[in-house]
């Protein structure tokens, strides 16, 4: 049933705590949006499960084995990706590469230096499908650092969905976008999880509602509640702490 | 037809190989050509660090060095008879033995890349050049230590007394390591490297250990080090602490960076000029060194993407069949530049003089007369300001002939 589930999960930076506490279970297969005001400690929950921060007490389970405190590179081999806040691909390979890169690893070729890249025809099959979902076929020989914004957040959902990660997190997708531009993110982004379980940070509250089949509200550190957006939006706690009047106008 | 094209440039590459020692047969065209050969190997693989990897190494030395040692060690031996094997293969026992270096430094030296591996690096090197004088027996002391390439069984009849017999072996070596190192670029692990190099965080992310891709690529790197190290070896005979300190170091980093890292073709450029350089410039003056650093820096500051990136930049202009456009204005400004520089070297070369006067581009320059001062500041500013005059027309046609036409955009 769950997927990946927080057990107690504390984080103190120096003496200052910024989670404490969290407790959450994502269900396989479903699409979960984490909201919270600003500095609630979203960010740093996705760092916690992907691996790139330690925790400092709690456990994180993924697919029924403890992934806390290991290496990112293992825990993205047992299925779990992620985007990033601030765009973060390989700027001076081409796009093409980007993604192929990204596939490399479930491809099965670990760090071969023995495969010639331009014969697998497989891997390069499958490196076009990928950039013909994300819409950057046309694309494929630039350098990805010379993309534009949209295109370049495209390509990063691309990268970390290209793996075949059962679970996808993706820290604020559309931040930084136009309204047009997040409309077809956003289209994007279901059409490339579907069939996945997504985990999604968001402050665009029509997008979070629009996508999310439950959503947890953080607030300083701690889970306040966790529902389906409906109950979400009448829960009081909830409005008190952060949502209030957007909800009301929503 | 797919393959005679891709496989037209390394047919060209061979040719142009062979056809070399043809032209400059002389004592001193063969030295260079071997010079050449060896600074190739040893330059495409410190790019494999640098360009492809993204680690700064200022030890890379090393790696060449144990391997020309071991080779040399492996020479005596044969000399010896207690090995018996053509030398032929005596790059590989180099190639090898850097290898072997490599898979040990490299196991800590990876951890990291930025400053912690360059002062890593660092300090292997000066490790390396203080246990050359401290382990006599291996590495020589001072003096190195020296064999006889002459003692293998024949190769095919050739028992190399001859610098140009060495070429051609030299030769093949080049084409050998030239042509796998770039197949290393188009493998998986070659691929990560320039991945790890932009972004060791997203390489994590798409489940790779930067770590370990930087690690392949060190040892691969220390490899064909060796590889050139062993034909140094065979070239020259002898090895001396010099052949793993930090000049050669530095002068393999400026053969890279001068080439240009961003190309695979870029340290073979750097690689044969700054040989033309060491062994032609040297004989017509002292300060070469001094016209090396200055081409550094100035490489570093105006083309930080090297000859090979000079070169590239009219991949553009070449494809709209503009190029010939740029022609004049090339030449106006080539004109003044020339001479500002002709005029720089001339004043630097004359502050140098110690007694006597300077015959310089067939004029007597008299260091004791003011008016040679005169003229010659006179010439500096005059051709400085012309150049400087003449770069808005350069630009423009530069502009011009790399702008979108209408049809295009």
């Amino acid at each position: 049933m769950s997927i990946l589930s927080l057990n107690n999960v504390h984080k103190n930076f120096g003496e200052t705590a910024i989670i404490r506490g969290v407790d959450l279970s994502i269900r396989a297969g479903e699409k979960h949006a984490i909201i919270g005001p600003n500095g609630a400690g979203k960010s740093t929950l996705f760092h916690l499960i992907s691996g790139r921060h330690h925790v400092s007490s709690g456990t994180i389970t993924f697919k029924g084995e403890e992934i806390q405190n290991r290496p990112p590179h293992e825990i993205n081999r047992l299925g779990l990706a992620r985007s990033f806040q601030v765009t973060n691909i390989f700027p001076r390979l081409s796009v093409f590469e980007n993604i192929r890169c990204a596939l490399l690893w479930s491809q099965g070729y670990g760090y071969s230096f023995w495969h010639l890249l331009g014969r697998q025809t497989a891997l390069n099959d499958k490196t076009a499908e990928v950039l013909e979902q994300i819409s950057l076929q046309d694309r494929a020989r630039f350098p990805a650092g010379e993309l534009a914004y949209a295109q370049q957040r495209a390509l990063e959902l691309g990268i970390a969905v290209a793996s075949g990660a059962e679970v996808i997190m993706l820290d604020e997708p559309v931040a930084g976008m136009s309204h047009s531009e997040a409309e077809n993110a956003v289209d994007l982004i279901r059409r490339i999880t579907e069939g996945k379980t997504l985990i999604m940070v968001e402050h665009d509250m029509n997008i979070v509602f629009d996508v999310a089949d439950r959503i947890s509200v953080l607030v300083y550190g701690e889970v306040i509640a966790t529902d389906e957006p409906k109950k979400i939006r009448g829960n009081p706690r909830v409005q008190e702490a952060y949502l209030g009047e957007v909800v009301t106008g929503a | 037809m797919a393959l005679l094209k891709k496989s037209a440039v390394w047919i060209v590459f061979a040719l142009t190989m062979l056809i070399l020692p043809q032209i400059f047969d002389s004592v001193l065209g063969i030295s260079i050509l071997n010079q050449m050969a060896i600074a190739i190997v040893f330059a495409l693989s410190y790019n494999m660090l640098l360009g492809q990897g993204g680690m700064l190494s200022f030890g890379h030395a090393v790696y060449f060095g144990l391997g020309g040692f071991l080779a040399v060690h492996t020479l005596i031996l044969i000399e010896a008879q207690v090995l018996t094997f053509s030398i032929v293969l005596i790059p590989l026992v180099g190639g090898l033995f850097g290898l072997l270096a490599a898979l040990f430094v490299g196991s800590f030296s990876t951890r990291k890349a930025g400053t912690v591996f360059a002062m890593i690096s660092l300090g292997i090197g000066e490790l390396a050049v203080a246990s050359s004088l401290i382990f006599v027996s291996f590495f020589g002391g001072e003096a190195g230590i020296s064999g006889d390439r002459t003692y293998g069984p024949p190769f095919f009849g050739v028992e190399f007394f001859q610098d140009s017999e060495i070429y051609y072996v030299a030769a093949a070596w080049v084409l050998i390591a030239t042509l796998f190192m770039y197949l290393f670029t188009q493998t998986p692990a070659g691929r990560l490297a320039n991945a790890v190099r932009d972004n060791p965080e997203r390489a994590a992310f798409i489940g790779y250990n930067a770590r370990w891709v930087r690690y392949i690529s060190f040892c691969a790197a220390g490899f064909f080090a060796g590889v050139a190290g062993g034909l140094f070896a065979l070239n020259y005979e002898f090895l001396t602490e010099e052949n793993l300190n930090a000049i050669t170091s530095g002068r393999v980093l400026l053969m890279a960076y001068i080439g240009g890292l961003g190309y695979f073709i870029g340290p073979i450029i750097g690689a044969v000029a700054l040989t033309l350089m060491n062994s032609l410039l040297s004989n017509y003056t002292d300060l070469w060194l001094l016209y090396l650093g200055l081409l550094f820096v100035l490489t570093v500051m105006f083309l930080p993407r090297g000859f090979a990136g000079l070169i590239m930049m009219h991949e553009v202009a070449w494809r709209r069949r503009t190029l010939k456009t740029l022609a004049r204005p090339y030449l106006l400004t080539a004109i003044p530049a020339s001479l500002f520089l002709l005029s720089c070297i001339g004043f630097i070369e004359l502050a140098h003089l110690e007694g006597g006067s300077l015959s310089y581009l067939g004029m007597m320059l008299d260091p004791e007369r003011p008016l040679t001062w005169v003229v010659l500041v006179a010439v500096v500013l005059a051709s400085f300001f012309a150049t400087r005059y003449s770069l808005p027309q350069l630009r423009r046609a530069w502009d011009e002939a790399n702008s979108l036409r209408d049809e295009e955009s």
